[in-house]
């Protein structure tokens, strides 16, 4: 491991102060100049096919044409348009949550990937912009391509205090409709709400033609349920509380945690949408790689 | 209306206290709720998982820890209850109790047990039996454990549950050295018995196993017919409270050789004067014994050996010589070895060897003459001339009659008392003391003598205390002529002159002497008689010492006796017979309690007694007045005991207890006539072996497959298995 590689821990990137430093260092530290861009951009203005050429894409090929010419031609767009990218970052109670063997809390996470993903994305020229929601829209920063379009998304993450419960699904209808331009919406939450909710949101988002990206950001411990002394549960968004002796629950528990992550991860595959599970403890240099390396190859 | 608890109560317990441990298990009930109580805090984002994992989950939960509570609390109840040894005490589920039985063992303590024909002796195997019939007994029998010795020793006399206890107890005795008393130890296995019955009436039968080698000496004693009686009733009520077994662990033919007595013929003993002893070796066997050696030690050194024919059944005796070099107390043993019973092989003797007797002599009359004073001539006869080389053997003081209140008195060995006229109440008193102490008396009268203030002061008139006097004093008579009568020389003083009626005894003339009227119903002796059958001299003990008194004077102004060549063994005689007491009183016989007195102005509460075993006792004194006395029963071993007075004392005073060879006879009892005639009608079980009879319910056998205890603790184990089983199957193990 380069000694660039090695600030990309978690334990690492929590002890650096800034949302920009901790982007720039995941960034630059291993995606931009390794990989394509794995965004691309949308245009329905068809204006002409174009005899195909050995290593053109594959996927522009008109298939119609072909079967009716046996030629090859690809379909050429008026224009490309710029990728238009909507960040929301959960910044409910819950996303405060920090296990006994995690370095930062699902909100830092969470920030930090959006953070990341953002600058990777301004440094392809295209826009991006932020929601940070909880049960309402906290903040909104409109898409931008200007590189100073930055510090502002830093700022509002950075500024942003959790306080309340989370309510994705009114929020993502009530984007759905906000969002005028096509693009792709990154969540990044830990989408501890009702499912059902959650999908009529998407559903919404996915009808008015966004690509979604769920990027589900959970502690070790919430997979894990690692806990052995009889303990006092309290709810970060809830008033309730319950003493556990965890090793009797935990059985019970993973079952009802893994049938929440087998329901949400069959909506995605419904709604054909990616789902990306962050665990905070994960490298994050590795998980976001590895998920821009496999849209890179779709 | 039936019982509360009627399966519990159907158990006895052998450690009923330790079911006092079942609050024990009120434990895991309570380490669970602390622990409920001991949580830490945390926060947690997935509320709504773990809230529905508890709800759907409650009712499991609670089932699995009140199953795991529930489980280990049973697992410390039966841990307690295993260890309490339960048994069946009342018909439960179909099963019937065994009966509790009180076996009472009783072994036979007497030295004959110590026979030794292999590797075990009789005494070791009559253990072993014990210790199986203890070890194969059902649960919830008592036991009590008794040696028959003499006097017979109750070592558990209450009916006690714990076997293992009363085996060690078994494995702690030793052999006795004394004999077997069946007259005196069946009253008190009775008593025993009695005692069983009225403080535990669930023991419902009682058992006597006697462990014995059936000696005929101790199963058929001589005794009077009355005392055979007697023990004939006893043992007839004992078989009526309970079965009788005798186990047999002796052998038929067994010989046997004993030394049954050892004399220091020539006391007291004196430093540096040769000293004589007599060993008697006595023969229980068939056939003689030819050239028995038999060896003499001193102070555990051999100093000399004699070889001796002993025939068949017969005794011999043998002679030994030794001369003391030290004045003290010193141990001589007398050996004659070769045969499997040991301890009758040895005989002891404890000799206080002195430098040399110191007499006091008062004299009633003093004056200034030479042999003007009786006195006078009691000296002479204790010390009649120098021998070249040798301190003389008595040292004689003569002094007034205030002596007797002015001097310690316990400095002299004996006090001869010559022509003292009267004895005030005062000196009565001295005089009654210094005979407690071991002191002696001679008490030789004359014409001063006033025989109603001798008669009131120490004579049948004076308090009982102060009755030293073996006769009362009558009138002062003229003598008749003619011949004294030794009364065929019975009386040790005048063993010395049988055989000897040249020495002049006999023929010495007396003319004048007061007449000794001597009661009936005393311990008094007449030694020697006067012409017309008046007492001369009569002797008595008294406390610890003893009082000679001779009807005459120890001058010449009543008879010429002093001026005869047999006046000198005659006194010199005399003072041996007194001082032969204080040996007598340093021999005893096991079993018998060892005595002394110390003087209370030196100030100590207890002395230390050393016994043939190495063991050290410490021995309070008791009694009050000038005197302390101490008392120390337990002479179990044959051997020579020292008792140190003081921790500073060099000096030990020694004692020889030996055993009675009354019963070094082997033979044992006919076992036909002791049913028949000593026994008629008495039911008793013979036996040589043990083994447990065959119980109704194997239930609560000890030592058999259904042993309670054990099921209760294989029980205990499945449960532990199961809780650890239970507790790694609901996630209670603590995590890897």
């Amino acid at each position: 491991m380069d000694d660039s590689r090695k600030y990309l821990d978690p334990k690492v990137l929590s002890r650096l102060s800034g949302l920009a430093l901790r982007a720039r260092l995941v960034v630059e530290g291993y995606v931009s100049g390794v990989h394509r861009s794995p965004f691309h951009g949308f245009s329905v203005e068809f204006a002409e096919h174009r005899e195909y050429a050995p290593g053109d894409d594959l996927r522009y090929l008109d298939w119609k044409v072909f079967g009716r010419t046996d030629k090859f031609y690809l379909k050429q767009f008026e224009e490309e348009t710029n990728l238009a990218c909507h960040l929301l970052v959960d910044t409910s109670e819950s996303m405060t949550y920090r296990g006994p063997a995690a370095a930062m809390s699902k909100l830092d996470y969470a920030c930090c990937a959006a953070a990341s993903l953002a600058y990777l994305i301004l440094h392809q020229q295209d826009s991006v912009g932020l929601a940070a929601v909880d049960r309402d829209i906290r903040a909104l920063v409109r898409p931008s391509t200007n590189p100073s379009h930055m510090e502002q998304i830093i700022a509002v993450m950075e500024n942003t205090v959790p306080e309340k419960k989370t309510a994705l699904g009114p929020i993502f209808h009530e984007l759905a409709g906000r969002f005028d331009k096509r693009g792709i919406v990154i969540v990044l939450s830990d989408l501890f709400d009702d499912i059902e909710g959650m999908v009529k949101g998407l559903k919404h988002l996915r009808h008015r033609r966004h690509e979604v990206v769920l990027m589900h950001v959970l502690d070790p411990a919430e997979l894990e349920f690692p806990f052995d002394q009889t303990t006092l549960f309290r709810g970060l968004e809830q008033a309730q509380q319950a003493i556990v002796e965890p090793r009797a629950l935990r059985r019970a528990y993973l079952e009802e945690f893994n049938g929440y992550l087998r329901r949400l991860k069959y909506a995605c595959r419904a709604l054909r949408m990616d789902y990306v599970q962050l665990r905070t403890d994960q490298s994050l240099e590795v998980v976001l790689s590895s998920y821009l390396a496999s849209r890179g190859r779709r | 209306m039936s019982a509360p608890f009627p399966y519990l109560l159907a158990f006895g317990f052998v450690n009923l206290p330790l079911l006092g441990w079942l609050a024990a298990a009120a434990a895991p009930l309570l380490i669970h709720l602390w622990m409920r109580r001991k949580y830490r805090e945390a926060p947690w984002a997935a509320m709504e998982y773990l809230l529905a994992a508890l709800r759907r989950q409650s009712r499991r939960l609670h089932f699995e820890q009140w199953l795991l509570l529930a489980v280990r609390t049973l697992l410390v109840v039966l841990v307690v209850l295993a260890v309490a040894e339960p048994y069946l005490e009342r018909p439960l589920l179909g099963l019937a109790p065994p009966g509790r039985t009180h076996r009472v063992l009783v072994l036979d303590g007497s030295f004959s047990m110590a026979y030794q024909p292999a590797e075990q002796t009789r005494f070791d195997r009559a253990k072993e039996l014990a210790r199986e019939i203890v070890e194969s007994a059902p649960a919830g029998d008592a036991f009590t454990l008794l040696l028959m010795t003499s006097p017979p020793q109750v070592v558990v006399g209450t009916p006690a549950l714990a076997a293992d206890e009363v085996a060690a107890e078994i494995e702690a005795l030793r052999q006795p050295h004394t004999t077997a008393d069946l007259p005196a130890v069946v009253p008190r296995i009775r008593e025993v018995i009695e005692t069983a019955r009225r403080e535990s009436p669930r023991l419902v039968r009682h058992e006597v196993y006697f462990l014995t080698d059936l000696q005929r000496a101790a199963w058929a004693p001589r005794v009077s017919k009355a005392a055979q009686e007697e023990l004939r009733r006893q043992v007839g009520r004992l078989a009526e409270a309970a079965t009788l077994m005798l186990i047999d662990v002796g052998q038929p033919a067994a010989d046997n050789l004993a030394v049954a007595d050892l004399r220091l013929l020539t006391a007291p003993a004196i430093a540096g004067r040769t000293c004589r002893f007599e060993a008697t070796v006595k023969s229980f066997a068939a056939q003689a014994a030819t050239r028995q050696p038999v060896e003499l030690l001193v102070n555990g050194r051999r100093v000399a050996q004699r070889h001796v024919d002993v025939p068949a059944g017969g005794e011999a005796t043998v002679a030994f010589e030794h001369r003391f070099d030290r004045p003290g107390d010193h141990a001589v043993e007398a050996r004659a070895e070769g045969d499997d019973l040991l301890v009758d092989n040895r005989r002891y003797l404890a000799v206080p060897v002195r430098r040399s007797v110191s007499v006091l002599g008062i004299e009633g009359r003093p004056s200034g003459r030479p042999f003007g004073g009786a006195a006078a001539y009691l000296a002479v006869a204790l010390a009649p001339g120098d021998e070249p080389g040798l301190s003389p053997p008595f040292d004689v003081e003569v002094a007034p009659e205030s002596a007797i209140l002015e001097r310690d008195l316990s400095r002299y060995d004996v006090l001869a008392m010559c022509n003292v006229a009267q004895f005030t109440a005062g000196e009565a008193d001295v005089l009654s003391a210094y005979l407690r102490g071991g002191g002696s008396l001679l008490v030789f009268l004359g014409d001063q003598v006033m025989p109603d203030r001798y008669n009131r002061a120490l004579g049948p008139a004076a308090k009982e205390a102060n009755r030293l006097l073996p006769a009362a004093l009558g009138p002062v008579v003229e003598t008749p002529e003619g011949r004294l009568d030794p009364l065929e020389y019975r009386h040790p003083m005048l063993e010395a002159f049988r055989g000897a009626e040249h020495a002049g005894l006999l023929t010495a003339p007396v003319l004048r002497h007061v007449r000794l009227e001597v009661p009936d119903d005393t311990s008094a002796r007449v030694a020697l008689r006067l012409p017309g059958g008046d007492p001369l001299i009569v002797e008595q003990p008294f406390g610890r010492g003893r009082v000679v008194l001779v009807a005459t004077s120890a001058d010449t102004s009543w008879t010429p006796m002093p001026l005869l060549p047999s006046y000198v063994p005659l006194v010199q005689e005399m003072v041996a017979f007194c001082l032969a007491d204080r040996m007598a009183g340093r021999s005893i016989l096991t079993g018998e309690p060892l005595r002394g007195i110390v003087a209370a102005a030196e100030g100590r509460t207890s002395v230390e007694v050393r016994t043939p075993e190495g063991d050290r006792r410490e021995v309070r004194l008791s009694g009050l007045g000038n005197q302390r006395d101490w008392t120390f029963p337990a002479t179990w071993q044959s051997g020579v005991y020292a008792v140190r007075m003081a921790a500073a004392d060099e000096q030990e005073q020694l004692f020889a207890a030996n055993v009675d060879t009354a019963q070094s006879d082997l033979t044992q009892v006919d076992l036909q006539r002791l049913g028949d005639e000593a026994w008629p009608g008495v039911p008793f079980e013979y036996k040589t072996t043990w083994q447990e009879p065959e119980r109704p319910q194997p239930m609560a056998l000890r030592g058999g497959p259904g042993r309670l205890h054990v099921v209760l603790l294989a029980a205990a184990l499945l449960l532990l298995l199961a809780e650890t089983f239970l507790a790694w199957r609901f996630g209670y193990q603590t995590q890897p």
